[in-house]
């Protein structure tokens, strides 16, 4: 399955510092994968550990907490708050956009 | 997950509580009732089209009443402020969703046929006739960070009709920048000392030193904010400005009104929010009702979350420069804070501008008629107080340094007090490592410049009080000077 990843508000810094990213992930979770019920459609929070896995290049802490994205990063699946959309929960679809953009910048 | 070492109450939360939607009813706008939902803001849902005049008209609510001297009130008349604007741009979230809106709505529309005409958009004329925006950078102080007044300048260049003042935060221990702020003011009426730090010490120096001297990060990070917010606020007054905007939002209100009071700031809290900033240079007398040079220091994101905030950047594709993380330990109690209320405002929206609004009607008990030499906050000491221990007219009537020694603690705030002084495993460490020595403390303890001038003159302590050192000789200047340095440094090593 075909995602568009785009990250900001520093987010990036973590991944090569590279806003957009075009990624192919399982369309379900392989077999001995245990961040989900192999067998399930992906979701958000499998995306999340395999970003971590497969992308993150530091700092892990950053990103994740308690296994799933950590508070003060807001996360818009096809630009919509994924508070909408059952959050970790959401079951990914081909081509959808997922942005990740940290709050944390300050004032 | 157990390799993350997480808020365990937060882990077990999490498990025993099922996620359930953070949104009332149903995904509509609730503004427009017609468009699908974008965002959700504490519980209700809005459209991405419903999004920018919602953020727009918050922080002209939380702006335009106090625009003119006297404030107008809700229901707006012309908008005419009796100075220019400074608006302080760390390069982070806030302050660039802040500029972008002072842009959008003072400078960009102004004149436009959008705005012109009809009830709704009465014709507006310009209302800053100039903006200045202000950079504050440590890059200086602390070498692992790097300096970005390049990208900032650049990032304020974006914005037509903006003038940009880079400041150094060493510049409030320089002698030179003390000058260019106080310009006239100072030269003809006071003379002001700045030479309380050794001439040849570098500003730089006498920062780190100043920093050096401090018990804890806590007191670091508080400290660091402080300079800021004082050289903001001498470079409003210095360029004309009647107003200082800061990128304040509601997730940072929170987060520093709750550190603040743990650290015992609790008698300023209605500054935390607003502030009426009068520089020592301003002669005033109960009578004065007309502007005369105070600045007022609002903070128009107040009603905003980090999370609208960070929506807004996305959405009208600003690019932050990020605001650089000052490397101090992150066992602060700011930071500490910040993670309790970020947690807090994912789980429990509602909650963090609860804080605000409860913490907001907190009005401070006593009345205050004198400002705190380090901070310039209200304090709580009575000035009959203060006056009675600190009416010098000769150097002949001065107390011995060891009198003094003990009444510093009344020329400084209980916030600032505990700044300098609060216990921790680093201090003592330090103390028995023999690097504070007797000798070595008072030089450690330089102060920035217009502490020193306000204690060396009392310049501007009393909100009413006015200069009066046109007899002072440089003679008894010198001694003052002595007098004081020795006064902090025997205050320090009490503590
Ligand atoms: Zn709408
Ligand atoms: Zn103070």
């Amino acid at each position: 399955m075909k995602l568009k990843i785009e990250f900001g508000g520093g987010l990036e810094l973590l991944f090569l510092n590279q806003r957009t990213h075009l990624i192919v992930i399982p369309s379900t979770v392989p077999q001995g994968d245990k961040n989900g019920q192999p067998g399930q459609p992906v979701d958000i929070n499998f995306l999340v550990h395999w970003l971590k896995d497969n992308l993150l290049k530091e700092r892990p802490e950053l990103f994740i907490e308690n296994g799933t994205v950590r508070p003060g990063i807001l996360v818009l699946v096809n630009d919509t708050d994924w508070e909408l959309e059952g959050e970790g929960g959401y079951q990914l679809k081909e081509d959808d956009e997922i942005v990740f953009i940290s709050t944390l910048h300050g004032g | 997950m157990s390799e993350f070492c997480g808020n365990p109450a937060a882990e077990t939360g999490e498990a025993l509580m099922p996620t359930k939607p953070k949104f009332d009813r149903t995904r509509t706008c609730v503004k427009c009732k017609t468009n699908s939902g974008n965002l959700v803001i504490r519980h209700s849902v809005y459209c991405r089209d419903c999004f920018t005049p919602l953020i727009t008209t918050k922080f002209r609510q939380a702006l335009e009443p106090h625009i003119n001297h006297v404030s107008t009130g809700p229901r707006r008349g012309a908008l005419k402020p009796s100075g220019g604007l400074l608006v302080a741009f760390s390069g982070g979230m806030g302050s660039s969703v802040l500029l972008d809106l002072v842009h959008r709505i003072y400078c960009a529309n102004v004149g436009s046929d959008e705005l012109k005409g009809g009830r709704e958009h009465p014709r507006r004329s310009r209302v800053w006739k100039r903006i200045h925006v202000c950079y504050v950078k440590t890059s200086d102080v602390f070498p692992e960070i790097n300096d970005q007044t390049a990208q900032i300048r650049e990032a304020v260049a974006r914005y037509e009709g903006c003038e940009f003042i880079p400041v150094r935060v060493q510049d409030a221990f320089d002698r030179s920048w003390w000058e260019r702020v106080s310009g006239d003011a100072a030269s003809s009426s006071a003379e002001i000392p700045v030479d309380l730090n050794d001439g040849d010490s570098e500003p730089i120096a006498a920062l780190k030193a100043h920093l050096r001297a401090l018990p804890t990060p806590t007191a670091t990070q508080s400290t660091l904010s402080t300079l800021t917010r004082l050289l903001l606020l001498y470079t409003a007054h210095s360029i004309g400005a009647s107003h200082l905007v800061l990128g304040t939002s509601l997730t940072s209100l929170s987060i520093s009104l709750i550190s603040s009071i743990s650290q015992g700031g609790g008698f300023v809290v209605p500054q935390a929010i607003q502030e009426e900033w009068i520089s020592p240079f301003v002669k005033r007398t109960p009578e004065t009702t007309s502007w005369s040079g105070e600045v007022r220091l609002i903070r128009p994101l107040r009603e905003v979350s980090l999370k609208e905030c960070t929506a807004w950047v996305w959405w009208h594709q600003l690019s932050v420069v990020g605001k650089q993380r000052v490397p101090i330990s992150e066992r602060t109690i700011g930071s500490l804070t910040k993670d309790f209320i970020i947690g807090l405002e994912r789980d429990y929206p509602s909650t963090v501008s609860t804080i605000t609004k409860t913490v907001g009607k907190l009005a401070p008990k006593g009345k205050s008629g004198m400002r705190c030499v380090l901070c310039e906050l209200p304090t709580q000491q009575s000035v009959q107080g203060w006056k009675a221990r600190t009416s010098i007219h000769s150097f002949a009537d001065a107390p011995s340094p060891a009198d003094v020694a003990t009444s510093l603690p009344i020329y400084l705030c209980y916030s600032c007090q505990t700044t300098l002084t609060s216990k921790s495993s680093r201090s003592t460490t330090s103390l028995n490592s023999g690097s504070l020595s007797t000798t070595s403390a008072p030089d450690a303890m330089d102060l920035p410049t217009w502490a020193a001038a306000r204690l060396a003159f009392g310049v501007g302590i009393g909100e009413e009080q006015s200069a009066t050192t046109s007899t002072s000789t440089n003679e008894t200047r010198e001694s003052r000077q002595s007098l004081i340095k020795s006064l902090v440094g025997e205050f320090l090593l009490d503590h």
